[in-house]
């Protein structure tokens, strides 16, 4: 370029599309870093090891949530659920067994109460065709089916004409039990429990369990409650399990219900638990656990973070030289600043990947070991991860690169 | 202020450059009140002891550092008045570096440190490139050209800094004692280049040394002393 006799509109002319390309923009920082060598690799670990942190941490709180919840999936939240126990400590004169539930006069003290059923729970063998399961064997009503949402795959459960007949109803897994044995149970077959033969009348559709719930009733084999006394000498009810529809009244329902079994079972230590509740405050107490999760990963971020402000401050100085030789060559404040800047967001970014991939094989791999349910990814935490790594390099690369830009080319020149 | 209007058209235009550093409780001038034009084409030495001021008055001129007073016109432009952008633009545009100790990046090659300027200037990286092998063909380092500063020697490296200044076609070629870290033989080759490019293209080469010889075979000679213009002489044609 030559300048002619009006220098000035050649400058104004050279004003226009000044600066380094995008592209160049981005593959200096890539190749700066590259030949930066270790030192880049370890601010590159300190942001990893965060993000790792923020990602793995918050994909094992999500999963423990998930499995927490599983545990009360499928459960209405108007369910309530008595334990009624023999009073502690008095065991020379035990209360007399009840085994009766008068649900008739239930209803009629409680009408909020829809469906209401005991449980006389009991491990026993039963046979079938000459092969035995030690199985739980459940006394209870007509009403547990709707209590605990219960699909028949075949006949019917038992019902309130059932009180003195020798019927049964099979859990799901009992009847593949028995498949598995070579031996088909169905409708119509005679299993034997303790002394007597009881006809099958139904088999249950499979259902998940929760352990609020003293039955799972894919395990068991449902006999009518006055059954129980043919196999038994003097059964007790242990449980009764309730439907209470209404939640505004729910917390009074549920101690009036305490209250009515309490005059049933005299003697008694009746609780009644809300399950609604617990999943509640459980929710609850996940999401705090969670913010706790976050919080960790959150200061190993930030330890990551003062790794990358270190590299490229030390970067920096040992560059000033490089940082005059640019500006005398042309380079523009911004420029420096942007070489700088995209240098600590090109390591944050890598370390960010490293440490979302290392965080989700880290968390797949605990959950995988702890025996819990199959992995599930919890949606937020990438974005939420990577992205807090990336904010964290651009935060920390800004001051060291906006000094860099601010250095005056021949002070930065003159330094040996 | 007004300066003679013939004087507006030459490519370096100083008026009354003072430049003092706080040093303590006084003020440590380095420049006093220097004033001084530089017609396009001219090549110039700057001499002086050490400590006189000549290379700092060659940084003001590189506009590297700015004048306590007084102001500077490069290509008739006040450069006291423009940005810091407009600085850089200039430094890329106009002005072409060479340094005594070399100033080459040391982790790019030959080739990349001399495409750098114009990869500021918005080229691209190939255009860049093939541009940066031209010159350093020019400069005679055709087999260097992937060869990192570490691996050429002080003359070759010169000669890198030297393409690295002509890459953007410069009107102004300043050299702080470009031979300063040289062998003589060596010295002298890249004194010849320097006055074949003034010859050959008509850039204007303002050069500060220390050594009478070199000085001699400049157009004009500029002597600095005590942070004045001591003597202003013009070589006999």
């Amino acid at each position: 370029m030559r300048l002619d006799s009006s220098g000035v509109t050649v400058l104004r002319e050279l004003h226009e599309n000044y600066g380094p390309s995008w592209t160049y923009l981005f593959i200096e920082p890539l190749e700066n870093l590259r030949l930066l060598g270790r030192r880049a690799v370890l601010a590159l670990l300190g942001i990893a090891v965060g993000c790792m942190a923020v990602v793995a941490l918050l994909n094992i709180g999500h999963n423990a949530r998930v499995q927490a919840m599983s545990v009360f999936k499928g459960m209405g939240s108007d369910l309530l659920v008595c334990s009624i126990q023999p009073p502690q400590g008095n065991y020379t004169n035990p209360p007399p067994a009840v085994t009766i539930l008068n649900a008739t006069l239930l209803h009629q003290t409680l009408p909020n109460i829809v469906s209401a059923a005991p449980i006389i729970s009991m491990n026993m063998d039963v046979r079938l065709k000459a092969h035995t399961l030690n199985i739980s064997v459940v006394g209870t009503n007509a009403e547990l089916a709707r209590v605990l949402d219960l699909d028949l795959s075949m006949g019917r459960f038992v019902s309130r004409y059932d009180a003195h007949s020798t019927y049964a109803v099979l859990g799901a897994k009992v009847q593949s039990e028995w498949r598995s044995a070579g031996i088909s149970a169905n409708v119509g077959d005679w299993v034997q429990i303790g002394d007597y033969l009881f006809e099958i009348i139904g088999v249950l559709k499979s259902k998940g369990s929760t352990p609020l719930v003293p039955v799972s009733p894919n395990e068991a084999i449902f006999l009518p409650v006055e059954s129980m006394q043919r196999i038994v000498p003097n059964p007790q009810i242990s449980a009764v399990v309730a439907r209470h529809p209404d939640s505004r009244t729910l917390d009074s329902g549920a101690l009036h219900l305490q209250q009515w079994l309490s005059t049933q079972f005299p003697g008694f230590d009746v609780n009644v638990q809300i399950p609604h509740q617990l999943i509640d405050g459980m929710a609850q107490q996940s999401r705090m656990f969670s913010w706790l999760l976050s919080g960790l990963g959150g200061i190993s971020l930030l330890v990551g973070g003062i790794g990358v402000m270190n590299v490229m401050v030390m970067n920096i100085s040992e560059r000033r030289r490089e940082i005059g030789v640019r500006m005398a060559l042309g380079a523009r404040p911004k420029d420096i600043a942007r070489l700088f800047l995209l240098e600590a967001v090109v390591l944050a970014t890598a370390g960010a990947f490293a440490g979302a991939t290392l965080g989700l094989t880290a968390s797949w791999i605990f959950v995988h070991y702890s025996g819990w349910q199959s992995f599930t990814l919890s949606a937020i935490s990438l974005p939420l991860g990577i992205g807090s790594a990336i904010v964290t390099g651009l935060f920390f690369g800004l001051s060291p690169a906006i000094n860099a830009s601010r250095m005056s080319p021949i002070k930065a020149l003159r330094d040996e | 202020m007004n300066f003679p209007d013939q004087q507006s058209q030459h490519v370096i235009c100083l008026l009354g450059i003072t430049r003092s550093y706080p040093a303590g409780t006084t003020l440590h001038t380095i420049l006093n009140n220097v004033s001084l034009s530089v017609p396009a084409g001219q090549s110039c030495a700057i001499v002086g002891t050490s400590g006189s001021g000549k290379s700092t008055l060659l940084n003001i001129i590189g506009i590297l550092d700015k004048p306590t007073s007084g102001q500077v016109f490069l290509a008739g432009e006040d450069m006291s008045l423009v940005s810091e952008d407009a600085r850089a633009k200039v430094r890329n545009q106009i002005i072409g570096f060479v340094f005594q100790g070399f100033n080459l990046l040391p982790r790019l090659n030959a080739l990349d440190n001399v495409a750098l300027p114009l990869l500021y200037r918005g080229f691209s990286r190939t255009i860049a490139r093939q541009k940066a092998q031209l010159q350093l063909e020019r400069v005679g380092l055709s087999e260097r050209l992937y060869h990192r500063p570490a691996d050429l020697s002080g003359g070759q490296r010169q000669r890198v800094a030297i393409a690295r200044a002509l890459v953007g076609e410069p009107e102004l070629l300043l050299a702080d004692e470009p031979t300063g870290n040289l062998d003589h033989d060596t010295a002298e080759d890249i004194v010849a280049l320097l006055l074949s490019l003034n010859d050959k293209f008509g850039t204007t080469l303002l050069i500060v040394t220390h050594d009478e010889k070199i000085a001699d075979r400049m157009e004009r000679c500029i002597r600095v002393r005590d942070g004045r213009v001591a003597e202003d002489r013009y070589a006999p044609r």
